[in-house]
């Protein structure tokens, strides 16, 4: 029973302490998720190949590149925020988002803005689709009756953005060819 | 309570160990619940001529519902069980007769082929009208008359491919109306076009011809919502049901128009009025209802509150009056919890 108490502990903790992370504000008001990355090893063409190819590539169902410059790559994207109850949850809404990649010889930056909220609802079938074509900015203040649901969803998307940029920074720091060459790679049992 | 957390946790952590080894997404669990108390003016709960919403000055019951997803790779499924009177005896199939057992909503696998191309199998919400059983789903708690009289659910197979965003085409093979196990034979074929002409805009053209309620039959119908703006929307459902044998009662035709309005982010109002006519078959004569529905959905978190009013009309008086005689109208107020998980 213990264990039990104290598993239930652990939960309770743990989502307390995600519930103490929020968006920062930008100059215009507008939340945003910013980070500067020393990057001293890459060089500044490859770090802008990778961030083109994240997001022609790895991330090409739910983001699309709108420009892209020698020094800077602009794409529109969005991500599915999940509800979670204890152990399984479902869809509650998405997110589109701007992400916005600059770079020069030694570091980068990146910042996602521009967030709309577009709630989830279950359709006949049981799957979860969007309610409404028209997002709702992540910075209105809800009303009281809306607040506790609202404060969820900028928790979830605080959480998912986070993961979202750890993926990007994993993302330029990896050499794809010599990630695939290692993955060719085959053992022979034929020689010791 | 021990077993039943220790079962909890041993079905997360069967979750999470699969999670690692494949590309299935997690469990998707959701339902709903709901309850409500309605007020009929004539105070006879005989007033109601649509499902659900069926008793008059009690607190009463709708249903529970539970539905569990999964996909793996390119292959899903989805099961949803009701429990209640609107998931049970109110809804056709009673897995038991007599209205003591559940209603299936949904128990159907999808395999994905392409992004494009899917195809389903099993028992479906049907894809005929605006309104579903389930009240997560409607706008309005009570339903309409072109709801209970169309199509709950439908079992069979079909296949939907995806041409853009903007355009989709279903077509499939299906058994009779609203049964598990067909009872002649899968006798009904169906269609269903989607397209969104505009952004906010989403109509769909429906048919679905064979086995159906008295005989066999053809229903055409057209649904489609347009958000025009962050507040407003506007949806409508026009259907036409012909039964082949002229003799059978059932025909129908009609329309109900549905906008809604939301006046604060808490609170959405909406109206639903709707036309609907039984066409004459045989020695029985034609006869129309006209519907007016005026419905607030208050919400809070999952909680939605929906108080309504709504207002029927019959110049063939279906309905009674307080002192029990034939009435050409008939009005009920009703106050409907909903919550959504």
């Amino acid at each position: 029973m213990k264990y039990i108490i104290f598993g239930l502990f652990t939960i309770f903790t743990v989502k307390l302490s995600a519930q103490q992370k929020q968006f920062s504000k930008s100059d215009n008001g507008k939340f945003i998720y910013y980070q500067v990355v020393d990057s001293q090893l890459v060089d500044k063409n490859i770090l802008l190949q990778r961030a083109r190819s994240f997001v022609d590539l790895a991330y090409k169902k739910s983001m699309k590149l709108e420009s892209s410059t020698d020094s800077s790559v602009l794409a529109k994207g969005n991500m599915v925020i999940d509800k979670t109850i204890l152990v399984a949850g479902h869809p509650s809404g998405e997110i589109s988002y701007n992400l916005v990649f600059e770079v020069r010889q030694g570091k980068y930056r990146f910042w996602l803005t521009d967030m709309l909220f577009i709630p989830y609802q279950r359709d006949r079938y049981g799957n979860f689709v969007p309610a409404t074509t028209i997002g709702v900015p992540l910075e209105r203040t809800p009303g009281k009756l809306g607040a506790g649901a609202w404060k969820d969803i900028l928790n979830s998307t605080y959480n998912k953005v986070e993961k979202f940029g750890d993926e990007f920074k994993k993302y330029l720091a990896t050499n794809r060819m010599e990630k695939i060459k290692n993955k060719a790679e085959t053992i022979s049992t034929k020689k010791w | 309570m021990k077993k039943f957390l220790t079962a909890i946790f041993a079905m997360a952590s069967t979750t999470c160990a699969l999670a690692q080894e494949t590309t299935s997404s997690p469990l998707e669990i959701s339902g709903s619940v709901d309850t409500y108390f309605k007020y009929d003016f004539a105070k006879n709960p005989l007033n109601s001529k649509t499902s659900f919403v069926t008793d008059h000055n009690s607190v009463s019951l709708g249903m529970i519902d539970i539905a569990l997803k999964k996909k793996t790779g390119k292959a899903s499924f989805v099961g949803e069980l009701s429990f209640g009177p609107r998931g049970q005896s109110q809804s056709i199939p009673d897995a038991a007769a007599g209205g003591s057992s559940f209603n299936i909503q949904n128990l159907y696998v999808n395999y994905d082929f392409t992004d494009e191309f899917s195809m389903t199998a099993g028992y479906m919400g049907t894809f005929i009208g605006y309104e579903v059983i389930s009240p997560v789903g409607n706008f309005n708690y009570s339903t309409s008359y072109l709801f209970t009289n169309g199509p709950f659910q439908n079992a069979g197979i079909k296949a939907t491919y995806k041409f853009s965003d903007k355009a989709s085409l279903m077509a499939g093979l299906f058994n009779d109306w609203n049964v598990y196990s067909a009872t002649r034979g899968v006798s009904a074929i169906g269609g269903q076009l989607m397209v969104a002409p505009v952004e906010g805009w989403t109509a769909y053209i429906n048919a679905l011809s064979g086995a159906g309620f008295g005989g066999y039959g053809t229903i055409v119908d057209l649904t489609t919502a347009y958000q025009i703006t962050e507040k407003f929307k506007l949806a409508l459902n026009a259907a036409n049901y012909d039964i082949k044998d002229n003799a059978v009662p059932g025909s129908y035709a009609g329309a109900a128009l549905y906008p809604q309005y939301a006046v604060s982010d808490a609170v959405t109002l909406g109206l639903r009025g709707e036309y609907f006519k039984f066409k004459a078959a045989g020695a029985v004569p034609e006869t129309a209802f006209t519907a007016v529905t005026l419905t607030a959905n208050i919400k809070s978190g999952g909680l939605t509150f929906i108080p309504e009013v709504r207002l029927d009309h019959n110049k063939d008086k279906p309905f009674f009056n307080k002192s029990g005689a034939a009435a050409p109208n008939g009005g009920q107020f009703s106050l409907a919890a909903v919550y959504a998980f």
